[in-house]
């Protein structure tokens, strides 16, 4: 995959266009209501059959797709823009800082996050940008210290090294300088928390706690539950499983040939 | 590491998780404040009796505590925590520490059971597979490993209960043990290990992939170094080569990599749990969360915390050892 090859614009432009067609999609298709047809079977009139009130699976897929999609892309996005500063912080701070910054990220660590998504997503059922921030609250932790590697390799460097001797600042060598050498390993760990972040919440709406009206493929899977005991599940479990699978698969695929092409070492299969 | 630097390690590593401790705690305190209207409220809106008169109300508040101000209802609740109190769940008519009481053996059951099995299944086709760097079997295990981490441990449930307990009904569908189990001994810790199989074996297959990628990376480096291709040169293989050679090595790494395990392992038996009607503390939560029943909610949350704060602690503990030891 050519796309995949690290470009800043490239990248840009991929996901421009998955942004815009993730807004524009759920203008197109038909809504999602409750009709008279329950529980019909693939046919010509729903192509992928209706679950228990009558909506079309079909284009419930269609409408879960942006929606996990753009809270994955949202999350991942999140958590580097809190990561990166944070990271350079742990860099280019005076030395106490730095110390007590690390102490800050291993407290983080060890936060059981699942049980602080539960909890939280409990009380508030979040909609669309709120699961987005809370994953990526809960996601950044992590990258501190891949990060913090990664930027003292480059900041190691010759043309740092001159560029500061000139006179520049540390938001300008970064800026300039660190971020454009770092794609690879910004990019796997984009990759890496879109996985991830897609898998949560998928998870979420599993358990019913996201707000209600937003349609995901994790909340189709739970009114599926129901229906193990005919033969409906073929319709009402298989597509929306399916559709999640491949969508983290795909990401997967991505991640290990960005991995195999040799220009990010630092991000593993986690 | 020196012995020093390891008790250094460890106390700031208790530190640490009794920070985050205290922080959840906070959590759990302020998030149902920050809502609008407090637990009666809540409470009346639901359900029970919905013609009180205002003076009852009130009563009602002052009973429940709900009048004093923020920061003595704050101290009330960490005095409580700390002798042992979670409180009373009023949807359920029990104490809180009751309710988790009878749950948490059934969690642990799941997870000390699916633990041998993830472990046993993961390192050994790992070492099959890395031994010879893609060759045949390496391909087909992480051909078919690639496949299953896209599977999220609720579909990977889900997909057995259909299979094993529905379409083919090999193992029961629900249930940690039958409505009347029987008085017999024997035969009623067999119905409970029939009733374990599907969910002890949902529960692995989520570790499995995560251990097989990292038995298999640490067994391709270690094929290559030169203890190995020494030990081959001289016609060791078999067991031999594979427990002494690539074993012991892997060692250090699958323990660091325990810790990481142990949190995935709490998140992924909720949803198992679910699936699976098994009346562990996942299944506990997840019904405490419908009936919005949010001090049972605290008390799962804060008591899984600790618990899985402490065994963090030891095995980071004993892999900084482990790591000393060399």
């Amino acid at each position: 995959m050519r796309l995949l090859s690290w470009h800043p614009s490239r990248a840009a432009t991929a996901t421009a266009a998955v942004l815009a067609l993730c807004l524009m999609l759920p203008e197109l298709l038909p809504p999602y209501v409750t009709t008279r047809d329950v529980l019909q079977p693939p046919g010509p009139e729903h192509w992928l059959g209706t679950n228990d009130i009558g909506q079309d699976v079909l284009t419930g897929l269609l409408r879960a797709a942006p929606n996990t999609v753009l809270i994955a892309l949202l999350a991942a996005a999140a958590a580097l823009a809190l990561s990166i500063p944070f990271a350079s912080l742990t860099v280019t701070s005076p030395r106490w800082l730095q110390r007590t910054l690390m102490r800050v990220v291993d407290v983080l660590q060890i936060v059981p996050s699942v049980l602080v998504i539960l909890l939280i997503a409990a009380w508030v059922q979040p909609g669309l940008g709120g699961i987005a921030l809370l994953l990526a609250l809960t996601i950044w932790p992590d990258d501190v210290r891949v990060l913090r590697t990664a930027f003292r390799r480059e900041i190691a460097r010759e043309n740092v090294a001159v560029a500061r001797q000139l006179g520049g600042s540390w938001t300008y060598c970064i800026g300039r300088h660190v971020l454009p050498a770092m794609g690879p390993v910004l990019l796997g760990l984009f990759l890496q928390h879109v996985r991830q972040a897609a898998l949560k919440t998928a998870g979420l709406g599993f358990l019913g706690l996201t707000d209600p009206r937003l349609v995901t493929w994790g909340s189709m899977m739970q009114d599926a539950l129901d229906h193990l005991h005919t033969s409906a599940w073929i319709w009402l479990l298989l597509p929306p499983a399916a559709c999640l699978t491949l969508f983290l698969h795909g990401v997967l695929r991505a991640g290990g040939r960005l991995e195999r092409s040799g220009q990010t070492l630092t991000t593993g299969l986690a | 590491m020196t012995g020093q630097s390891i008790t250094r390690h460890m106390c700031l590593g208790l530190l640490d998780r009794i920070v985050v401790f205290l922080l959840l705690v906070v959590l759990t305190f302020v998030l149902p404040r920050l809502m609008p209207g407090d637990a009666l409220d809540l409470m009346l809106s639901s359900d029970m009796a919905r013609s009180m008169s205002r003076a009852e109300t009130d009563n009602l508040r002052q009973s429940m505590g709900l009048d004093a101000t923020i920061s003595t209802q704050f101290l009330t609740y960490v005095t409580n925590l700390a002798q042992g109190d979670l409180g009373r769940s009023i949807q359920h008519a029990a104490f809180v520490s009751d309710l988790i009481g009878r749950a948490l053996p059934w969690t642990l059951l799941l997870v000390l059971a699916a633990l041998p099995v993830y472990l046993g299944i993961s390192v050994v086709i790992g070492i099959e597979a890395g031994r010879e760097p893609h060759g045949k079997t390496d391909r087909a295990f992480t051909g078919v490993m690639t496949l299953l981490a896209s599977v999220p441990p609720y579909s990977a449930a889900v997909f057995l209960l259909l299979g094993f307990a529905v379409l083919w009904p090999l193992f029961p569908a629900s249930g940690a043990e039958p409505l009347f189990p029987s008085p017999d001994p024997l035969s009623r810790s067999l119905a409970i290990a029939r009733h374990a199989v599907l969910p002890v074996l949902a529960l692995s297959l989520h570790e499995i992939v995560r251990f097989y990628f990292l038995t298999r990376g640490e067994a391709v480096g270690l094929s290559g170094r030169p203890f190995v291709l020494n030990a081959r040169a001289r016609g060791i293989g078999g067991w031999r080569e594979r427990v002494n050679y690539f074993g012991r090595n892997l060692l250090a790494t699958l323990l660091a990599r325990m810790t990481d395990s142990v949190a995935a392992l709490f998140g992924a038996v909720i949803y198992i749990e679910i699936v699976f009607a098994y009346p562990g503390i996942g299944l506990l939560l997840y019904e405490a969360i419908l009936s919005r029943d949010h001090v049972l909610l605290q008390g799962i949350v804060l008591t899984i915390s600790a618990l899985f704060l402490t065994v963090n602690w030891v095995l980071d503990a004993a892999s900084a050892n482990l790591a000393a030891r060399g």
